[in-house]
């Protein structure tokens, strides 16, 4: 009987981990992403950039990895394969039009390679990839 | 003949006419009405907060029991708050005090709501444009990271993304569940 019980005290708590560490996509950016990146992923002028159209990115060379070199993503506390996961989910949320028909969404060996090095001249290296941004509000 | 101006006789006879129609007491039961009637208007159950969150094309989420006082530091939405609470400065915990903006960048984190012990989405959104409160200032860290994890920090001041810059106070927005 004591077996049987420390057996389910030890599944419960297995179960219990498995669900803490399988968040979804969409809270992980309420939690991770909205606080700055906002409700519908909209720029905030001069100060934030829209995550609105960032599907254009995979069709330039680097741009995959500059998606998750970001300081945003690659500085997240977000676990490799949920980061992976989320950005899937960001691409078709925010950006469903702009993603190529034969992309391959991320993996987290990917993510967690791309992130090892963060990016700091974030502006430079966008402008070099698809331009700047548009200013003018959504 | 009557010395008195012409303007001393018609208020007399507008007095005396006034006093044969009606008397003392009728008077004072239409002033009665008419204080208590006035002090009651800001008693009407207005929705302010869903007024100002309508405001922000925001509307919280039907919660089961929204337990406590919001203008105590232990109440379960300020878990992770830093800063004065909205409604010791003429708020509500969900709308800013009048002549403030809310912040749309914020910062995001969860609290568990000890009325149905769910975790919710809390978003602490500052009030911008007018200088600090004063009132109420707390600061529950739950959560709450070093500001080099800026975007989990509450150590920053939102506004500084706003189109007005001063820190006024704070509210806490229920986004959701936080079930995972």
């Amino acid at each position: 009987m004591r077996t049987a019980l420390a057996l389910l005290t030890f599944s419960f708590g297995l179960a219990a981990a498995g669900a803490g560490s399988a968040a979804s996509p969409q809270f992980n950016y309420i939690l991770h992403c909205q606080g700055c990146h906002l409700a519908d992923g909209g720029a905030t002028p001069g100060k934030i950039p829209p995550l609105i159209g960032i599907g254009k990115f995979l069709a330039v060379d680097g741009g995959r990895e500059f998606l998750v070199r970001v300081p945003g993503v690659s500085l997240s506390i977000v676990p490799d394969a949920e980061l992976a996961e989320l950005m899937n989910w960001m691409l078709l949320r925010f950006s469903a039009d702009d993603v190529p028909e034969d992309f391959e969404p991320y993996t987290a060996e990917e993510v967690g390679h791309y992130r090892q090095e963060p990016l700091v001249e974030v502006e430079t290296v966008r402008v070099g990839l698809i331009g700047p941004y548009d200013e003018t509000p959504e | 003949m009557d010395s008195r101006n012409w303007m001393d006789r018609r208020f007399e006879t507008g007095a005396r006419y006034l006093a044969r129609l009606t008397s003392r007491r009728s008077f004072l039961t239409r002033l009665g009405t008419l204080l208590v009637g006035a002090a009651s208007i800001p008693l009407l159950p207005m929705s302010r907060a869903a007024a100002q969150a309508a405001d922000a094309g925001f509307r919280e989420p039907d919660i089961d029991g929204d337990a406590g006082d919001p203008m105590n530091c232990n109440y379960w939405r300020y878990c992770s708050i830093d800063g004065f609470m909205s409604p010791c400065c003429g708020g509500s915990a969900s709308s800013c005090p009048p002549g403030t903006e809310m912040s749309a960048v914020t910062w995001i984190g969860t609290c568990r709501n000890p009325a149905d012990g769910n975790d919710y989405l809390i978003s602490y959104n500052d009030c911008c444009g007018k200088s600090a409160c004063g009132q109420c200032f707390c600061n529950n860290n739950e959560d709450d990271m070093p500001v080099y994890v800026t975007g989990r920090s509450n150590n920053i001041n939102w506004c500084l993304a706003h189109s007005t810059t001063a820190y006024h106070s704070t509210v806490a927005l229920v986004l959701g569940r936080a079930d995972g």
